[in-house]
């Protein structure tokens, strides 16, 4: 089968609600567990009923290996405004899932709920549910300064502390308790600059401070201070967007190496970009997952028209 | 512009357009040159301002700086000094009679002249010559010179501040002791020098021996307690308030609040602190600590306010970093956030400081305007402030007292200017850590 369906929120209630929202609404008050029972006649009401706004995921390739992190319906609001719409996607780990889409489409959001970063913005709710390694990160038990240990985060603008470069990648390893001694430290450090290809151009004045490196370093730094702590998981929000061509191209080749050994999640303007860093790619319209599948199979042989015309340039 | 318009035309147009830029380009320019020169005359007017108030200050106060003393010698007559009770002698009256003596003036039966000579030395002359005869006992029956300020009136004359024009019965000193202080300096036995007293002396009823010392113990005193209550509270409500509350009505009716009190008048807060920490709580009046808690109140507002601005300025980005990184909120505020923001703090709290040192208001309410002598050492004693102690000055009928009230100024500027450049340097260090 190449085309599979996921099942959204609207099957379990079995209301082929004319109003997308309103069925949304609905969804949010279901249990995920009940998610796995539905009948397949519901999936195929559900497509014919489907407006193109509202229309349900399309997986074009289905993806292989294991799946490090899965997303089932998840919606996202802000001050009770709906920025993310149902969303379910499966992200492979050691792969890299580049997130696409027009501005406003809701990726970064998505991106953010997967640290529960979306907590330190006042009145932002998520429902539905995340899985990280089968374990739902939203789950009260779960502590989100141990999540965010697990799962690393790089921002669109560099954003180094105002500290040293030493300070900088030492910071994660000192806070979480991973690293006492000062010499096992210097080596976490300096593994952390070599993998994130910085340590060459820094050896030699790790204690300046880290202000002072250009911004493509600075982006380096951060994903060295990302990966010190050894996480599962690295997010990044449009790593790029704030540097030029050649910094761009090394933090690109640096994330096809950091693919070895994480699960990573790019946000990315760029199609150029996601096509060249990425396996998967999931593309995101107006709030909703529209498509997803390997990057090869979205570029090339896109299913959805919205995809066609993103990546096609004729909106967005 | 369509396709079908003819070239020239469209040069045409194109020239008109070009000329009504050039036409708004001129009002622009001159707009932005008046603007420049509103702004040189803004910044002249308070310069202007400025210079004529320190001109003043220090046109007023600099002869304080100085003050004469006088070398008389004085017989200590065994007949009148008592050796058991030195301080019960009248030395003032034998060291003007013997200086009339010395002159070969004769004294009338009143004892005018005596009395009119006697005016000239300091009431310190008693002290000083007490204090040797108690220390000496074997100088009773010699000559010793003793060297005594001369009175404030007197140290006025000698400064140009009296002037013989002046009709006798418009000022303090006869004709007779404006002669004698001439022949005194003619003799050269009086001498000018650095007024110490100034300094090393608390408040006195005599001009000549009154210094600022006391004051400015009491308000070094009074400000560290409002430093150590005002800043943790405040730096500590300010980083609640804009880090870790959530934001809801309560919240925003704390704010509201703290801005409005930012606004009330200071001698609210002496009526406060007179209910709540004499009456009520009978810490002791015109004390240090109560001074400081009415203080500290007066700069809570002031130093939450700069410190939350100095928050808001911190990049978001900051804080997302270090939450990204799994730093807990508490990590994410005090390791980074904070940090940041020390410069802006520091800034605040050295403003709402030096507020606080030249508040008069709320101190006149919980008694700081009395009369304090001495120099004080505890802070649950009575104390006088430097603000309190410029008004006390400026109220004084002494005129002597106005050159002071104008030096106790300069000492409360120079006291003001030290806290900020201590300011400067402190933040400076901090900005220049990374």
């Amino acid at each position: 089968m190449k085309f599979r369906i996921f099942r959204s929120a609207e099957d379990q209630t079995g209301a082929g609600a004319a109003d997308p929202t309103e069925s949304v609404r609905m969804g949010g008050q279901v249990l995920p567990e009940a998610t796995s029972s539905k009948a397949a006649s519901a999936v195929e009401a559900r497509l014919e009923d489907a407006t193109p706004v509202s229309g349900p995921t399309v997986v074009a390739t289905p993806p292989t290996g294991p799946i490090k992190i899965a997303a089932r319906d998840v919606s996202v609001f802000y001050d009770g405004k709906q920025a993310l719409y149902d969303v379910s996607l499966d992200i492979p780990d050691k792969t890299v899932t580049a997130l696409i889409g027009p501005s406003g489409c809701g990726k970064s959001t998505f991106l953010r709920t997967m640290n529960r970063m979306n907590d330190t913005i006042a009145g932002c709710k998520v429902t539905g549910r995340i899985a990280m390694d089968d374990e739902d990160i939203n789950d009260r038990s779960i502590d989100p300064v141990l999540l965010r240990a697990r799962v690393g985060m790089v921002f669109q603008r560099p954003n180094p502390f105002p500290k040293s470069i030493y300070e900088n990648v030492a910071y994660g390893p000192k806070i979480h308790g991973l690293v006492s001694a000062k010499s096992e430290m210097d080596g976490v450090v300096e593994s952390a600059l070599k993998r994130a290809g910085l340590w060459e151009e820094v050896a030699d004045r790790l204690q300046s401070s880290a202000m002072g490196l250009s911004g493509g370093q600075q982006q380096r730094l951060v994903i060295a201070r990302a990966i010190a702590v050894n996480p599962e998981v690295i997010l990044m929000d449009e790593p790029c967007s704030a540097l030029d061509p050649i910094a761009t191209a090394r933090i690109e080749e640096l994330i096809d190496e950091l693919r070895e050994r994480f699960c990573i999640v790019i946000v990315t303007h760029s199609m150029a970009q996601a096509a060249r860093v990425s396996q998967r790619t999931a593309f995101f319209h107006m709030g909703r997952l529209v498509e997803t599948g390997d990057t090869e199979d979205i570029f090339q042989n896109p299913r959805e028209r919205r995809t066609l015309d993103y990546i096609t340039g004729r909106f967005g | 512009m369509t396709d079908a318009t003819p070239d020239h035309i469209d040069g045409a147009a194109a020239k008109g357009r070009l000329d009504r830029l050039r036409a708004g380009l001129k009002r622009r320019h001159a707009k932005e040159t008046r603007f420049k020169w509103y702004g040189r005359l803004a910044i002249a007017a308070a310069m202007i301002f400025l210079a004529i108030l320190m001109v003043r200050i220090v046109a007023q106060g600099h002869t304080a700086f100085y003050t004469h003393t006088v070398t008389v010698p004085v017989y200590m007559d065994p007949a009148r000094v008592d050796r058991a009770y030195p301080q019960g002698s009248n030395f003032e009256q034998l060291a003007a009679e013997q200086q009339l003596k010395r002159w070969g003036i004769q004294d009338d039966a009143a004892g005018d002249a005596s009395r009119q000579m006697k005016a000239l030395f300091s009431s310190e002359l008693k002290f000083v010559a007490a204090d040797l005869v108690a220390k000496r006992s074997d100088v009773i029956g010699e000559t010793v010179p003793l060297a005594v300020p001369l009175s404030d009136e007197a140290d006025l004359y000698l400064k140009g501040e009296i002037s013989k024009e002046t009709p006798e019965d418009q000022r303090r000193l006869t004709d007779q002791q404006l002669a004698w202080l001439d022949r005194m300096q003619a003799e050269g036995v009086v001498g000018s020098h650095f007024n110490t007293a100034l300094f090393t002396n608390g408040d006195s009823t005599q001009p000549e021996l009154a210094g600022v010392l006391g004051a400015v113990v009491g308000s070094a005193l009074m400000l560290m307690v409002t430093a150590l209550i005002a800043i943790p509270l405040g730096v500590g409500a300010a980083v609640w308030l804009e880090e870790f509350a959530p934001k809801n009505k309560l919240t925003d009716i704390i704010e509201v609040n703290i801005n409005n009190l930012a606004a009330v008048p200071s001698i609210v807060y002496g009526l406060l602190g007179l209910a709540l920490f004499i009456n009520w709580m009978h810490l002791p009046r015109a004390s240090p600590i109560v001074g400081g808690l009415v203080l500290a109140l007066m700069a809570l507002p002031t130093l939450v306010i700069a410190t939350r601005s100095a928050l808001k300025a911190v990049p978001p980005s900051i804080r997302e970093a270090a939450l990204a990184m799994g730093a807990s909120k508490t990590q994410t505020v005090f390791s980074h956030v904070l940090p940041l923001a020390m410069p802006g703090v520091m800034t605040g709290a050295i403003i709402s400081m030096a507020h606080a040192l030249g508040e008069t208001a709320p101190l006149l309410l919980i008694g700081m305007v009395s009369f304090v002598p001495g120099v004080p050492h505890a802070i649950d004693q009575p104390v006088g402030a430097l603000p309190s102690l410029i008004y006390i000055w400026e109220n004084a009928s002494e005129r002597a007292f106005h050159e002071r009230t104008a030096a106790a100024i300069i000492v409360l500027l120079v006291f003001m200017i030290i806290m900020n450049t201590a300011a400067i340097i402190l933040r400076r260090r901090f900005e220049r850590r990374w």
